[in-house]
């Protein structure tokens, strides 16, 4: 195992990254903002309206500059004169780049400390900035209107969005890739069970290997424990049918008729519940193909099966139907709801019904049904309703759970129903494929 | 005529001899061998009509058996599993096998499988044995694995009798089949429908066999029997 940093270690590198990103893009906002260039005719004309302001304030007397200064505040630029020098402009992205245009036109104002600022307390960007008279007073002047192409409220609210955007993008992407491993265990979780149990890989933080790692185990001691169950089960299996065989061939020497027929009774159903138990517990052993199949004639042919063992089943379904099944698993489910429908009704109707992407195999009888409470548990193994269904049925109720686990395994659905009209209804819904 | 002679192959000392006590009682010379290397000895032994055969035995599996059985011989050969699972039923049959038996099985049955398999003409076996595929009209039967699939290639299940009475349609196609031979062809498998007349099988093989505004190409000639209508392709 590669050394890893553990979840802690990989949220606070997002973060340090998210902080890093965040510093950059700032840093490069002001960056822009010094950098900010006007239109050449807006350089010049404040260069020119600064220019001509500040020989008129220094021409007139100091009481004279409140007034002068306010004739020359036009509609596009305020101007304001103050004795003092001026507080430090508050935190405020200064224009370079405007001011060098600017002093392109009047180099003067180089001389007369002028400063530039970006003023953005409203929605309207304006500059604002102040020039020193020769006698060491200050004018103060601010743009009114909003400068042409200086759309900086927008750029910048675009420029803290997309690093926002970016990072949480970015982030987003390195919490996902981090927790990919947990979402792989999560899927395998869910298979377990279900056929062939696959291996996580183990990768991610050092948690979560450590989490993978104790689930493959997990899964491969599942894995054996089913494995050896199930053998151990099909090797008694096998060893009961062999004993089995002998007593039915005895049987057929006993003399006495009633005595004969009783143990034949009851070697059928020894066979019967060996054979449910089997189904029950085998089902996993060998995965069945699917394949494309009628399955109006597999239906119909359930049905003159039972009919020629004297029971009355009829199929009243469509004449062909193909879909891709197990057939033998199908055939076993099927069996085992018709002959519970023949064991409880008289009369036994096969249907088949179909959607654009479902199957529905329905068996329906005429018999007094089950209580609406037990509809859910006599699904479950080793469930018998013997106080509502009559007492005389053998084997060990694993008939609807064989039924239930095979529909489950293809990702389909078994339902139950009493009949509105009285009887009984099971429903395999298969999805088509 | 001499009674045919079976070879037993069964690991279980009782069960062997309660079957091969059942077979004799019923005219069959029985020869049992509890395994693999008992088997070949009575192979050798003398001629040998059919094989009854375990699938569990001990040492080799009975499906491996069965393969070199039937590299070195046509005998016909009948497997009894205890596992009961359609993949055995299969595979025994791909493998050459004639039929297949379930334990627990009962004298009747037993009795009934074996005399079907020998009735089996030699010809149809060995066809069954291999590739075996008969076509017409679309359909595909496949004799070794009693198997139907329908012209777009989905499988059909048919009941052992169905299957029998379409073989024997299919092996005599463009000639009418008197009903007493149909009835004879078709009973060659026991315990499926076997006291079912002829009519209902031929009305239910239409059934499945009837494809969307195309009938099955089964024809009834009134007061003689029934006629497979379309010309068979074998392969």
């Amino acid at each position: 195992m590669r050394p890893s940093i553990g979840v802690i270690g990989r949220i606070l590198a997002v973060l340090l990254i998210a902080i890093l990103v965040e510093f950059g893009v700032s840093t490069f906002l002001y960056e822009r903002a010094s950098r900010f260039s006007v239109q050449e005719d807006e350089a010049r004309r404040l260069a020119e309206h600064l220019s001509i302001s500040r020989k008129l304030l220094a021409a007139n007397a100091p009481p004279r500059r409140a007034q002068v200064a306010a004739s020359l505040t036009t509609d596009r630029y305020a101007v304001r004169w103050d004795d003092d020098r001026p507080t430090p402009p508050r935190v405020a992205p200064s224009l370079d780049e405007m001011r060098h245009q600017v002093l392109v036109w009047e180099p003067t104002l180089a001389t007369a400390h002028m400063s530039l600022r970006l003023n953005s307390p409203g929605r309207n960007q304006t500059v604002a900035g102040e020039v020193s008279l020769p006698d060491g007073s200050w004018m103060h002047f601010r743009t009114l209107q909003p400068i042409a192409g200086l759309n900086l409220l927008g750029e910048r609210l675009l420029l803290a969005l997309i690093p926002a955007a970016a990072l949480m993008v970015l982030a987003g992407t390195l919490v996902r890739r981090q927790l990919q491993p947990l979402r792989r265990l999560a899927q395998s979780a869910d298979r377990v069970g279900r056929g062939s149990g696959e291996h996580v890989p183990e990768e991610g933080p050092g948690e979560v290997r450590r989490v993978v790692g104790a689930f493959n185990r997990m899964q491969d001691r599942i894995h054996r424990l089913i494995e050896d169950r199930t053998q151990a089960l099909a090797a008694v299996g096998h060893d009961f049918r062999t004993p089995l065989a002998r007593l039915r061939l005895r049987a057929e020497r006993v003399e006495d008729r009633p005595t004969r027929e009783a143990i034949q009774g009851d070697v059928a159903e020894m066979e019967a519940m060996v054979a449910s138990l089997m189904a029950y517990l085998g089902g996993s052993e060998e995965p069945e193909a699917l394949v494309a199949t009628d399955v109006a004639a597999t239906l119909m042919t359930l049905a003159d099966d039972a009919e020629d063992h004297g029971l009355d089943v009829r199929y009243v379904g469509p004449d062909h139907l193909p879909a891709r099944v197990r057939p033998t698993a199908l055939k076993r489910a099927l069996g085992n709801l018709i002959g519970n429908a023949a064991r409880y009704g008289r009369h036994v109707t096969l249907d088949l019904e179909q959607t654009a992407d479902t199957v529905t195999f329905v068996v329906e009888d005429d018999g007094p049904g089950i209580p609406p409470d037990q509809l859910e548990r006599v699904k479950q193994p080793f469930v018998r309703l013997d106080d509502a269904r009559g007492r005389d049925v053998g084997g060990f109720g694993l008939g609807l759970a064989i039924v239930q686990r095979t529909v489950e395994a293809e990702g389909g659905g078994l339902t139950l129903s009493n009949r509105s009209e009285g009887g009984f209804r099971a429903a395999i819904t298969l999805p088509r494929r | 005529m001499t009674a045919p002679t079976i070879l037993l192959v069964e690991d279980d000392p009782a069960l062997r001899t309660l079957t091969a006590r059942a077979l004799q009682e019923n005219g069959f010379l029985v020869r049992p061998a509890a395994a693999a290397p008992e088997m070949w000895q009575a192979m050798e032994a003398g001629p040998v009509d059919l094989v009854l055969m375990d699938v569990m035995l001990p040492g080799t599996s009975g499906i491996d058996l069965c393969r070199s059985l039937r590299a070195k011989s046509d005998v016909p050969i009948i497997f009894v599993s205890a596992k009961g699972s359609e993949t055995d039923r299969v595979v025994g049959l791909e493998l050459g096998a004639d039929d297949y038996i379930a334990k627990p099985f009962g004298t009747r049955e037993l009795v009934a499988r074996v005399r079907a398999v020998l009735r089996r003409p030699a010809m149809e076996r060995r066809e069954g044995s291999e590739q075996g595929l008969v076509r017409f009209d679309g359909w595909t039967m496949n004799l070794g694995r009693r198997e139907l699939a329908s012209p777009d290639g989905a499988a059909v299940e048919l009941t052992g009798a169905e299957f029998d009475l379409l073989s024997a349609l299919a092996d005599h196609s463009g000639r009418v089949i008197a009903r007493e031979r149909l009835i004879e062809l078709s009973r060659t498998r026991l315990g499926d429908s076997s006291d079912r007349s002829v009519d209902v099988l031929i009305s239910r093989l239409r059934r499945k066999l009837s494809s969307a505004g195309h009938d099955a190409p089964i024809v009834t000639v009134r007061g003689v029997g029934y006629m497979l209508n379309a010309p068979v392709e074998r392969s």
